[in-house]
């Protein structure tokens, strides 16, 4: 294949970076998640309400 | 009085506080000139000595220049009043916000006006260009740019007020926001110092009018929102 | 779940779809095997539009509304749109150098558009992450994006009209699998691969916006210490998981 070089710079930063960017975000939620139900517990447990 | 009479008075009334703010703080609206002035001097050295490609590039280090001096402008103009509160004051007042918006865009054309005017015949000492003949073309996109830059800018300026890094966000959000005004103008100055061989003149004042309506429309919007807050 | 699904979807898409255009289809004539950049390029690049688009619409919601679900809509837009533009200029350059000869052609306006557009992109998420309270920044970041929308339409216009006088390289262009002249098997795979991003960015905005929820739970229950809003969010089941 010509330009082959290119051609996997190319394919590999953009679906790298999809696949990349797709991790971070599911580890982001993950740990959104978590804190989340953290909240939830404290707040449940919460005697004011 | 019609209501647009009376926006359009409250927009006179903030147009005329500010220009006096400007001419009373002197010092600032000369020291903007003077550092605009030396960007142009700057590119001197960057750029020359060859007369000829200094020449060449003499619209777009006018205008460079310009949008440079122009964001220290805009800047400082809102900075006034965020820093005594009284933007805060001024959006109390039971008054059209698009008046309000209206005024401070007139002070900020205003004064890229007087800026541009200021650097125009440093321009044509520094780069040996003959601006004179061109004067009337060189007013007219000088004035459409300045609308257009204080159009956009005002409302930009409003949004970063009271923010962290306020100094280094207004320019990057602006930067990129005027390219086109940039480009249009840059395009037009050549084109009228050469006589407009080409007929493009009128395309690029096209241009740069169809920008200022934009961003006037939605300067207006925008700053009735923020003024909200 | 729904979105699971989608994931899967959109996963098994994307590798169809690369497979096909980087081995099924031919190699163009003039511009050789770098043509089957232009498949993820151009799908980059539509979805970059896409994505800013609804944080211009959302954020003009948000305006109207003042229902902060549409905030979260529009971060979520600006932040996949700043990425896939990334995307776009990568192959724009990935694409130019082998075609062209250059990285970067100051005469392809479509390349200049998209700097500008990541540059204003960056702008917009840069402004959120200076602004704490979720209210002023919602409305803030909401007129930084009105302007945008109406500024990109500009720029676009105007870049067209700088390189109409300046010839750009004519070797060929990226419109070139976008006219209606141009074989079948590249419009195929140019399609589908558009649909192959098109179904990631529904799965990736869908979970980017569930963060936004959450981290604006987060971070209400930082500013008020548990109580109120993050007691009715949670109470409420509205924050689903």
């Amino acid at each position: 294949m010509t330009d082959l070089g290119f051609i996997i710079a190319g394919y590999g930063v953009i679906l790298g970076g999809l696949a990349l960017y797709a991790m971070a975000l599911m580890r982001r939620l993950r740990a959104a998640r978590s804190e989340a139900d953290r909240i939830r517990r404290a707040v449940g447990a919460d005697p004011l309400e | 009085m019609s209501a647009l009479a009376a926006a359009a008075r409250i927009a006179l009334i903030v147009a005329g506080k500010d220009a006096t703010a400007e001419l009373r703080g002197r010092q600032a609206t000369a020291s903007t000139a003077f550092f605009a002035a030396l960007v142009l001097l700057l590119f001197g050295f960057a750029l020359g000595p060859d007369p000829t490609r200094l020449a060449e590039a003499g619209p777009g280090l006018l205008w460079l220049a310009i949008v440079f001096g122009g964001l220290l402008t805009i800047g400082r103009l809102h900075q006034l009043e965020a820093d005594d509160g009284a933007l805060e004051q001024l959006a109390l007042y039971p008054v059209d916000r698009r008046a309000l918006y209206a005024g401070k865009a007139l002070a900020g054309a205003t004064a890229m006006l007087v800026l541009g005017g200021l650097l125009l015949p440093v321009v044509a000492l520094l780069y040996g260009i003959d601006l004179a003949s061109a004067w009337l073309p060189l007013s007219v996109i000088l004035l459409l740019g300045a609308v257009g830059f204080a159009a956009i800018g005002t409302c930009y300026a409003a949004l970063t007020v009271r923010m962290r890094s306020r100094e280094l966000l207004l320019p990057l959000l602006m930067l990129p926001a005027v390219a086109p005004l940039l480009l249009a103008a840059v395009k037009a100055t050549t084109a009228a110092l050469a006589g407009d061989p080409l007929a493009e003149l009128g395309s690029w004042l096209g241009l740069l009018v169809a920008f200022d309506l934009a961003m006037l429309v939605v300067g207006t919007a925008g700053y009735g929102f923020l003024l909200e807050e | 779940m729904g979105t699971r699904l989608l994931g899967i979807l959109a996963l098994v898409a994307i590798v169809g779809a690369s497979a096909f255009g980087l081995f099924v289809v031919k190699a163009d004539l003039n511009q050789g095997d770098a043509q089957r950049i232009m498949y993820v390029h151009v799908a980059s690049a539509w979805l970059a539009y896409l994505s800013f688009g609804v944080t211009a619409l959302a954020g003009l919601a948000y305006l109207v509304r003042r229902d902060l679900r549409f905030d979260a809509v529009a971060v979520s837009g600006a932040e996949l749109g700043v990425m896939f533009t990334a995307f776009a200029i990568w192959g724009g350059m990935m694409w130019g150098r082998p075609v062209w000869g250059v990285f970067w052609s100051w005469g392809d306006p479509r390349l200049t558009t998209t700097a500008l557009l990541l540059a204003l992109g960056i702008g917009y998420l840069l402004l959120r992450r200076l602004i704490d309270d979720p209210a002023r920044r919602a409305t803030r970041a909401a007129v930084a994006g009105l302007i945008a929308a109406v500024d990109i339409p500009i720029v676009h216009f105007s870049v067209e009209w700088w390189r109409g006088l300046h010839q750009g390289p004519t070797i060929g262009s990226p419109d070139k699998i976008l006219n209606p002249s141009a074989p079948g098997m590249f419009v195929a795979a140019l399609m589908f691969q558009l649909l192959a991003f098109s179904l990631a960015w529904g799965w990736l905005m869908l979970r980017r916006y569930q963060l936004a929820r959450l981290e604006w739970l987060i971070e209400e229950e930082g500013r008020l210490g548990g109580i109120s809003a993050a007691q009715r969010a949670a109470r409420s089941g509205e924050v689903a998981t």
